[in-house]
């Protein structure tokens, strides 16, 4: 009789360490380093712009100015506009993106690996703040119309969060309820079961976006440390 | 010699996967910069396997984590000029790795979800490679039982045990962080204050 018991219990506790190992298959994973890496070695098929561009020259140079001179028109546009609006879909899609491991990320398990990696990568990125009480768990830059976001994948009692961190210069805080708490004022919005805090800080634009309540997203706010 | 249609192939079938197999190194190696190589060459090794007739109806994942095995046995090679693989049969049976304080050990599920993947990772990191392999396949990638055994070259009933260790290791090396939690979880005793005897 208590065999069974000490089988069954066995059987349990294996079956939640498998269930928690499986876990670990949803984290995000950065690939961008071995794309480059593999690329270089194995370029991706091009047989037929090979065989374009022997064949029409002239439309492929007419092409190539075409490009540059968008390429030019953009970065005009960007160094010449104001601050823009993060809309909380699309912030609400630069989270679930994360999470799902549908952009290449960085693993990375603290602030300062974040900071270094993002550096390494964009040198003009915002840097992130320390947040206390929360496990660092990736890292990787988004742009909201060309203006840079640096964002920080946490996990907060077990829940993922993502903090984006800008320019204060860069970005607008939209229209949406404020709420205010400890003398900060917070932008406070949903995107179906995802809440999402904008505030600025320190001469940072920071949004925190999570499946956790806005109040909880305040708190969290409130311990980050530039 | 790859051709064309291989590169097609290679960007059809392995690049999706690419994730799983940086991953997979990512767990299976402390070091960083080991596991990128491992990585690389896994699915450069792939490209080559590619070149040759490949079975495109099989487990394609399974596929690349026996050419990861073998990309980080290739590596161990290289490294020492005999290769000892880790002797199992010396190594304590679950029943003998100690008997688990399995008070600390209700409701295994939150408890377990309460750690960080990286402790998670860090404790798999711990186990003997054999080990760490088994539960890598089996239960982190979700790859089949029988498929494990031919990846890992061993009989299936090898790896039924190899996984049931494994867990048991696993649990055995979360231990004293599982003590830890639960003595923050416990009320601290008022300064001052003699908690009374039981009778």
């Amino acid at each position: 009789m208590s065999q069974n018991f000490s089988e069954r219990n066995e059987t349990l506790l294996d079956q939640a360490v498998a269930a928690r190992l499986a876990k670990l298959r949803s984290l995000p994973t950065d690939t961008a380093r071995i794309d480059r890496l593999i690329r270089e070695q194995i370029p991706a098929p091009v047989a037929q712009q090979r065989r374009y561009l022997t064949q029409h020259p002239f439309q492929a140079v007419a092409a190539s100015l075409l490009l540059l001179s968008s390429i030019v028109a953009v970065v005009l546009l960007a160094v010449s506009s104001g601050p823009v609006l993060a809309e909380p879909l699309q912030m609400a899609k630069v989270h679930e993106d994360i999470v799902a491991g549908r952009v290449p990320v960085m693993q990375v398990n603290s602030i300062d690996a974040a900071n270094r990696m993002l550096n390494t990568e964009s040198p003009d990125s915002p840097k992130l703040p320390n947040v206390p009480d929360s496990h660092v768990m990736a890292c990787c830059m988004k742009s909201v119309q060309n203006k840079q976001m640096a964002c920080v994948l946490l996990k907060n009692d077990g829940v993922p969060i993502t903090l984006a961190v800008a320019h204060a210069a860069d970005m607008k805080l939209g229209p949406a309820p404020i709420v205010t708490k400890d003398g900060v004022d917070y932008r406070v919005q949903a995107v179906g079961d995802l809440n999402m805090v904008m505030t600025t800080h320190d001469g940072k634009w920071l949004c925190l976006i999570g499946k956790l309540p806005s109040d909880r997203l305040m708190d969290v706010a409130s311990q980050v440390r530039f | 010699m790859p051709t064309d249609d291989a590169t097609t192939l290679f960007y059809e079938i392995v690049w999706p996967l690419r994730a799983d197999v940086v991953r997979f190194a990512q767990f299976l190696c402390k070091d960083a910069v080991t596991a990128e190589d491992i990585a690389q060459e896994t699915l450069l090794k792939a490209f080559r396997a590619l070149g040759r007739a490949h079975d495109r109806t099989g487990n394609q994942k399974a596929w690349l984590f026996a050419i990861l095995r073998n990309a980080w046995r290739d590596r161990l090679r290289k490294r020492q000029s005999e290769v000892r693989f880790e002797d199992l049969a010396d190594e304590p049976s679950a029943a003998e790795i100690g008997t688990e304080a399995v008070e600390y050990w209700n409701d295994p599920q939150a408890l377990l979800n309460g750690f960080s993947d990286r402790q998670m990772i860090d404790a798999l990191q711990a186990l003997p490679d054999e080990i760490r392999w088994t539960l890598l396949l089996v239960d982190v990638e979700g790859v089949g039982l029988q498929e494990a055994a031919e990846i890992l070259d061993v009989p299936l009933g090898t790896i039924k045990s190899r996984a049931h260790r494994g867990r048991s290791m696993l649990r055995q090396a979360l231990l004293p962080l599982v003590r830890k939690m639960r003595r923050l979880d416990e009320p601290s005793p008022v300064a001052g204050f003699v908690q009374p005897e039981e009778l």
